[in-house]
Formats: C-alpha cells, sequence, structure tokens
C-alpha cells in the first residue's frame, strides 16, 4: 500500500516536471533561436550565439523596430477605445429589458473567425477608403476587441453595481459623478486586466491585419509570418520574442491579466 | 432603472460598431453570392450556391474544420482534465502554478512558427533525437518522426491547438474544483456508497464539465474558424474554413468571389447554430446571460 | 393640512405583467409607514418610483406640496437605503459618511464638523478611518444609515435594511431608526417582509401584495386579515401553551403558512404607535403574547420551542 502511494506520488512529480518543461521549452526554444547563428543542418546545437540581432534591433536599424512601435501604437488605441466602449455598452446591456438578443450581438465578433468576418467586411472597409491603411487595421481589430470587452465586463454589472449608482443619485451625484466616484473605482482593477487583455487581442492578431491590411500594414505577427516564409527562423524568433515577452512578464506579475477563450474564470 | 446617456451611447456603439458593419457586410455577402450585386453580376442566380455546394473542396474544407475542432475539443478537455485532477496541489500553490501561464502569452502565429520549426523534416526535434540517439548509442529513424508540417490528418494543427489551450482549460478546472465544492462533492458521494471510478466519472468529471460547457462550445468555435496555425501547417488541400475563404477572396480574382462569400455564409451558419446552444447551456457561469 | 407624502393611482406594468395597480397612500407627517410584502410583491419597485429611479406608468407622487414625478432623484430629497449598506470599498468610513454633502459640493470646513458630530452620533468615532471590510455589518448599515441623514433627507425609504443582520444586531438597528427616526422627525418608508418588524417600525402598517396596496386602519384589521395569517399563528401557540399545561395532549398542528418569510409572530406594539394600541390584541384569557416569548429571537418552531 505504501509502496503504491510512493510509487503514484513520484509519477505525480514526473508529471509536474513534464508540464513544468512543456511551459518553459517554447518560450526557451524562441530566445534560444533569436541568438543563434550558424546552425548547420543536422546539428543539435548552434555552432555560435550572438546578441547581434538584438542589438541591431534596439539601435534602430532594421525594420522590426518599426513593426514593434507600429503593433505597441495599434494596440494601445485598440485596447483603450474597445476597453472604454466595452464598458459602456457592457453596462448598458446588463441593465436592458432586451439583454439577452444585444449580448449576442457582442458575441459575433467575439466568436466569430476575423478572417471570415473580415473577408465580408472587406467591401464596406474599401468603399470607405479604410483598407490598407493603418486606421483601417486599428478600426477593423476595435470591432473584435470591443465584443470581447463587452463579453469580459458584462459579469461586472451586478445589481449591486446598479444600486451603487442609484445611490449616488439619490445622495445629489449626477451621472458624471456616479461613474468617477463610484463606478469607475469599483471597477479599477477589472477595468486594467480588460484593457490588457483587449491589448492583447489585438497584439496578436495576424489574419485580420492581413486582410484589411492588405499585408502593408506590417505589425508583429505578421513579421513573425514574413520571416518564416523568407526561411529566416532566427528572425521569425526575435519578431516572436517581441509578441511574446512582453505579454510574459505582465502575465507572471499580474495572473488575473491572463488572457482567456471564455469569460467566467 | 431608466437609461441615462452613457448607457444610450453604449447601445447607440454596439448598433455602430457591429450590428451595422456586421448586418451590412452579411447582407452583401448574400447578395453577391447571388449575384445580385458584384462586377460580374449577371442577375440573380443560385448558381453560386449549388456550383460551391456540389464542390468537394467545400464538403472537405468543412469536414477538416469540425475534425479539427473536435478532436481539438478532445484531446484539450481530456488532457486538461487529468492535469487538474492529478496536479490538483501543484496547481494551486508552488511554481507550476505560475508556470503553467507562460503558454497563455504565446498567440497562434508564435505557436505555429514553433511547431513547423520544431517538427519541420530536419527541424529541432529530429536534431535532438539523433543527437540523443547518438549519445546513446541508439540508431534512429531519419527523416520526421512525427509528421506535423502539412500532414494528412492535420496533426499537427491539432496539437499545436491542444498544446496552447490545455494549460488554460487545466486552470480553469482546478478552479472550478474549488469554487464549485467538488471535494465536498466527491466525500458526500463516497459516503453514499460510490466506488472511485463512480465518483470520477458520475460526480466530478460531470459538474466540471458542466460548468465550462460554455467555455469549451466558445473553444470549439473559434478553433473551427482558427487561421494562422492551419495557414501554415495545413496542408493545399483540402484547406480549414479560414484559410480557404481567405484564399478564395484574396486571389484577387473575381469569379472565385461569390464563392467565397458562399463559404463565409455557410461558416456563419454553423456559428449562430452553435452559439444558440451555448444559450442553452446552464447559465451559472452567465457567459451568455 | 396637507399630507407630507401623497401617492396618487400609481401604476407600473413591466413587459404586459402589471407590477403596481393604482397605489394610493399618504404620510401625513414624520410617520414611519411599514409595508409588508414577500419578495416580488413590487415593494421595490413602489420605493424606486418615489425616489425618482423607475418611472411610472400612470399616478401622480407629491412631497411636502411639491409634484416630484419631474423631478429627477438628485432633486427630490428622497434617500433610498438597501438591504446591503453599499459602502464604497475605496472610501473609508469618513469619506463615505462625506459622499452625499461632497457630491453637493459643500465646502470641507462644512463637511468635516458633521461627518465628526454623525460619527459621535453613531458611536462609530474610533472607526473613522477604518475601510468598509473591516467592520461588522452592524457598523456598515450605521454608516449608510449616516450616510443618508447627513444630506438631510425630506424623506426616507428603507428596502429591508435589516434584512442581512442577525437577530440582535437587527434589534438594536431597529431601536436606532426609531430613535434617529423620533429625534429628527424623519417620514419614512419602511419596507419588509417581517410583519412583527412592520409593527415594530411603523406608526401604521400596510399590506402590499401582487402589486395592490392597502393601509390597516386598526390593528385589529392587521390581526384579522386571513393573507397575514396572524391569527393562525397566535391560535398555534396559545394551543401549545395549553398542551404544556396538559402534557398528555398531542401535539398542536402546524400553523398554515404566513406572509412574513423569516419569523411570523406578532409583538405587542410600542407605546408610541397610537393607532395600532388596540385592546383587541387581547386574547380569550385576557394575556397579551409577551414580547419576550415572541419576538424574533424566539425559537419559531414547535420542535426548537420544546427544547
Amino acid at each position: 500500500m505504501a509502496e503504491g502511494e510512493e510509487k503514484g506520488r513520484l509519477q505525480r512529480r514526473l508529471l509536474s516536471l513534464a508540464v513544468a518543461v512543456g511551459c518553459v521549452a517554447p518560450v526557451a526554444v524562441l530566445i534560444l533561436l533569436s541568438i543563434a547563428t550558424r546552425w548547420p543542418a543536422g546539428q543539435a546545437w548552434p555552432a555560435e550565439l550572438t546578441g547581434e540581432r538584438w542589438g541591431e534591433l534596439f539601435s534602430g536599424r532594421g525594420a522590426l523596430l518599426e513593426s514593434l512601435v507600429l503593433s505597441i501604437t495599434l494596440s494601445l488605441a485598440v485596447a483603450t477605445v474597445s476597453t472604454a466602449a466595452g464598458y459602456l455598452t457592457s453596462k448598458a446591456i446588463a441593465f436592458s429589458p432586451h439583454r439577452h438578443r444585444l449580448l449576442l450581438l457582442a458575441y459575433i465578433p467575439f466568436a466569430f473567425s476575423p478572417v471570415i468576418l473580415g473577408t465580408c467586411l472587406l467591401f464596406l472597409y474599401l468603399r470607405l477608403d479604410l483598407a490598407g491603411t493603418a486606421g483601417g487595421v486599428a478600426l477593423a481589430q476595435t470591432m473584435f476587441s470591443y465584443g470581447f470587452a463587452v463579453i469580459f465586463f458584462i459579469g461586472f454589472w451586478t445589481p449591486q453595481k446598479q444600486a451603487y449608482e442609484e445611490l449616488v443619485y439619490t445622495l445629489g451625484g449626477s451621472t458624471w459623478t456616479a461613474y468617477r466616484r463610484a463606478l469607475l473605482p469599483l471597477s479599477r482593477g477589472l477595468l486594467a486586466v480588460g484593457f490588457f487583455q483587449a491589448f492583447l487581442i489585438s497584439w496578436f492578431q495576424y489574419g485580420l491585419t492581413l486582410l484589411v491590411g492588405g499585408g502593408r500594414v506590417k505589425t508583429l505577427p505578421l513579421k513573425v509570418f514574413d520571416y518564416v516564409r523568407e526561411a529566416n527562423p532566427y528572425y521569425a524568433a526575435l519578431a516572436s520574442c517581441l509578441l511574446v515577452l512582453p505579454p510574459l512578464v505582465l502575465v507572471l506579475l499580474n495572473r488575473r491579466a491572463a488572457p482567456s477563450f471564455g469569460v467566467s474564470r | 432603472m431608466k437609461p441615462r446617456l452613457p448607457d444610450r451611447v453604449g447601445i447607440a456603439l454596439l448598433m455602430l460598431v457591429v450590428a451595422a458593419p456586421v448586418g451590412f457586410s452579411l447582407g452583401y455577402a448574400l447578395l453577391y453570392s447571388i449575384g445580385a450585386v458584384g462586377l460580374l453580376s449577371e442577375g440573380i442566380t443560385a448558381e453560386h450556391w449549388l456550383a460551391m455546394l456540389q464542390r468537394r473542396e467545400l464538403w472537405t474544407s468543412l469536414l477538416l474544420s469540425l475534425h479539427v475542432a473536435t478532436t481539438t475539443l478532445l484531446f484539450t478537455t481530456s488532457a486538461a482534465l487529468a492535469l487538474a485532477l492529478l496536479l490538483r496541489r501543484p496547481l494551486e500553490r508552488g511554481p507550476l502554478s505560475a508556470l503553467l501561464y507562460v503558454p497563455l502569452a504565446i498567440p497562434g502565429t508564435v505557436a505555429a512558427f514553433l511547431t513547423f520549426q520544431l517538427f519541420v523534416g530536419g527541424g529541432l526535434v529530429e536534431r535532438w533525437v539523433s543527437a540523443l540517439g547518438a549519445t546513446l548509442g541508439i540508431a534512429t529513424p531519419s527523416g520526421e518522426l512525427v509528421p506535423m508540417v502539412h500532414d494528412p490528418w492535420a496533426l499537427g494543427i491539432v496539437a499545436t491547438h491542444v498544446a496552447l489551450a490545455i494549460p488554460f482549460f487545466a486552470l480553469l478546472f482546478a478552479e472550478l474544483y474549488r469554487t464549485e465544492a467538488v471535494s465536498e462533492l466527491e466525500t458526500l458521494a463516497t459516503s453514499l456508497g460510490a466506488s472511485r471510478a463512480q465518483v470520477l466519472w458520475r460526480v466530478t468529471v460531470p459538474v466540471l464539465l458542466r460548468r465550462a460547457s460554455t467555455n469549451l462550445v466558445l473553444f470549439f468555435i473559434v478553433v473551427l474558424g482558427s487561421f494562422e496555425i492551419p495557414l501554415l501547417l495545413g496542408r493545399q488541400t483540402p484547406q480549414m474554413l479560414s484559410v480557404l475563404t481567405y484564399r478564395k477572396f484574396a486571389l484577387f480574382d473575381l469569379a472565385e468571389r461569390p464563392e467565397a462569400y458562399v463559404l463565409a455564409l455557410i461558416y456563419t451558419a454553423v456559428v449562430f447554430l452553435l452559439l444558440a446552444l451555448v444559450r442553452r447551456l446552464p447559465q451559472e457561469g452567465g457567459s451568455l446571460g | 393640512m396637507t399630507p407630507l407624502l401623497e401617492v396618487h393611482g400609481l401604476s407600473k406594468a413591466f413587459g404586459g405583467e402589471s407590477v403596481l395597480q393604482d397605489i394610493s397612500l399618504r404620510l401625513e407627517g414624520a410617520e414611519t409607514l411599514a409595508v409588508v410584502g414577500r419578495s416580488g410583491c413590487g415593494k421595490t419597485t413602489l420605493l424606486k418610483i418615489l425616489a425618482g429611479l423607475e418611472s411610472a406608468d400612470a399616478g401622480s407622487v407629491t412631497l411636502a406640496g411639491e409634484a416630484l414625478d419631474p423631478l429627477p432623484p438628485q432633486r427630490r430629497g428622497v434617500l433610498y437605503l438597501y438591504q446591503e449598506a453599499l459602502l464604497f470599498p475605496h472610501l473609508d468610513v469618513t469619506a463615505n459618511l462625506a459622499f452625499g454633502l461632497e457630491v453637493r459640493g459643500r465646502s470641507k470646513g462644512e463637511i468635516r464638523p458633521r461627518v465628526e458630530q454623525m460619527l459621535e452620533e453613531l458611536g462609530l468615532s474610533e472607526h473613522a478611518h477604518k475601510a468598509p471590510h473591516q467592520l461588522s455589518g452592524g457598523q456598515r448599515q450605521r454608516v449608510a444609515f449616516g450616510r443618508a441623514l447627513l444630506v438631510e433627507p425630506k424623506l426616507l425609504l428603507l428596502d429591508e435594511p435589516f434584512g442581512a443582520l442577525d437577530t440582535d444586531t437587527r434589534a438594536r438597528m431597529q431601536q436606532l431608526f426609531r430613535q434617529v427616526a423620533e429625534q429628527r422627525q424623519l417620514p419614512a418608508l419602511f419596507v419588509t417582509h417581517d410583519l412583527k418588524e412592520a409593527i415594530k417600525m411603523g406608526h401604521r402598517v400596510g399590506h402590499l401584495e401582487k402589486g395592490r396596496f392597502r393601509v390597516f386602519d386598526s390593528l385589529q384589521q392587521l390581526v384579522h386579515d386571513p393573507r397575514l395569517g396572524v391569527k393562525e399563528e397566535m391560535d398555534f401557540w396559545i394551543r401549545l401553551e395549553r398542551q404544556a399545561e396538559a402534557p398528555s395532549a398531542v401535539p398542536p398542528e402546524e400553523p398554515p403558512e404566513t406572509p412574513s418569510e423569516a419569523s411570523p409572530g406578532v409583538q405587542a406594539p410600542e407605546p408610541q404607535t397610537p393607532e395600532l394600541q388596540a385592546p383587541e390584541l387581547q386574547t380569550s384569557q385576557g394575556k397579551a403574547p409577551s414580547a419576550s416569548s415572541l419576538d424574533s429571537s424566539a425559537p419559531t418552531t414547535p420542535a426548537k420551542a420544546s427544547s
């Protein structure tokens, strides 16, 4: 009996170890590839390591820095707009008598494939002269992260939050006071997490950016695939590191910020 | 309560940002697909729909997408459940509870690239295995060990999706195990005379799956429409729905365009069906309340 | 004399479902009207309409001679207190108390002494800088109460305000409310599902059921209203008492379910409720049920009563 338990414990240890390795290995491989040079075919290890690519990136040479700046700007704008708009809309939906139907609308950008919906949307973007521009990409991405934000915040709007709002009114406060002094402070933490996740939706977006941007708006995910197509795994890895490391640091600092497919966690 | 200005703005935004463009675009897609609009339009016709519906390409694409989504869902759910139950304590505290968050910061593009780099013929895994074999003095087969890139069964696509999603669902199940007081239910079932297997299959697993059902269906929808991963790891034919739609559209061959719209509309119908299913699921999660 | 609050012909329906039907009521002066009703009877809707948080389909509301209907909640001087204290978690006790005065744009010089005085009045001075989560349920409810009083409302609406408190705290809060309402001559509508609490807190008691409202003219009327089940409840205890004197008898039947969900029962009226002071409450043996035996803290089931 004791032997069986001992064996079970050992198996669990090994499983834990395997999972831990599986979690860390992808990032380790990315970093290794981003600093590898001369990795001849058939060799298990690169012949040489170099910090040159990273140095090049931060010295301002090369196209990657441009993509990094573009990605950051685009995603910050998208996250700001969609978080603010999603916050307002989620509240309106939560207390609306048509809650179910309205929420289904928000689920369309949340669940639909951005590429397929984007294919249908492209005609509109072409008509509005937005296709192929960073502004058009930002707008298209906003629709999707906005859908996410609405669903993310919907759970916040409980009858209790409504009671807080009403309390402010009966105490003499205006709508603006209710938001500034009660609702926003009550949702500060959630807003930060929602912002971060809306940021990530834009930050990671590939297909929609490719489609609406017509391949001309080169965000980091597009760069990754460009390098893969050029058979340049080292730069693809560098671009991947730029995509993965910043959110990784934030997620590890605050686990509540972790991305989610669903809503309730 | 009476709606106030911000509430009106909120609803107006939903109409402006989602309802209007989506309604317009789907309407346009429908009209285009029946030849009512478009540069090459020659009047309303069912031709594009009939042609597309008779095309093998459509059905293999739909089947492939359903195969990938179903297989991914099955593997992810079983693996995540197993991890959450076997490693319950390490998942609650200790380094593993933090490490599981690492894959959550990896997007589909990067995951696809990694799978490609690791498993393509002559890739890193092959090199490491043969190096290990050489060290240990064991002969290893040359060439692809596991067919993961452009393979006929879309194994690479499924595996990449599964690897990305397991941590999220393991964390979700571990959390639900706590919030749903599953261990109390297990104790109760045991005291009622249930065996360990009965407790697992008739209490623990159903409770967790039921509570996670909304997330699981949404995940299914996401995989069904996934793009980056099949774009890099999939074959030329068949292609998953997103990839096929994109290809048909991006060819800029106007004759192919109605077909792209037919595909998009079929996908839309499937997703709406699935969303209707989500609404019927138990609503404790409040996801589609 | 014009009544302080006059509600006339108030109706409200949600999606075709009638919630309030032709409700009329008056508050003559600084009195408390207690409203008894089960959950879902429309009591919250009634209070929200009075506070201006919900609009009525028909009817009128006047407060101190002024028509309330066109006024937004901010300008009605009607304060709504919930079952939950709803203290702002990001503000300490002092800041919570000051909240109403601050949003009304009062000066710091005016706010500080008034808040300090309120802290003292409520016995909360030592908790002035605590966060809401550091307070007990009763303390939180006291802060909420003080926050409401500081804006000097013309009318107080209380929606099951003590429903979440334990029995002892609840009794203390009931006492505090009566005392403060008396001192400040504060008119109030006190909604509760507990009939006993209604009788304790209200100068008059009304009953709201399925959107219809009536005020009892006398305690006798209340006791004999079959929908409240007071008579059955009293009969139950009287039979029990008789059986206790003759132990061989079978236990009495359970009383039928009464509208008050928590602890059904009646208590002798307080001296300050003149309209309800009626000799009819005397039982056939000429003995009124004592407050202690039928208090909300007393056991209400035969099983507990016999232990």
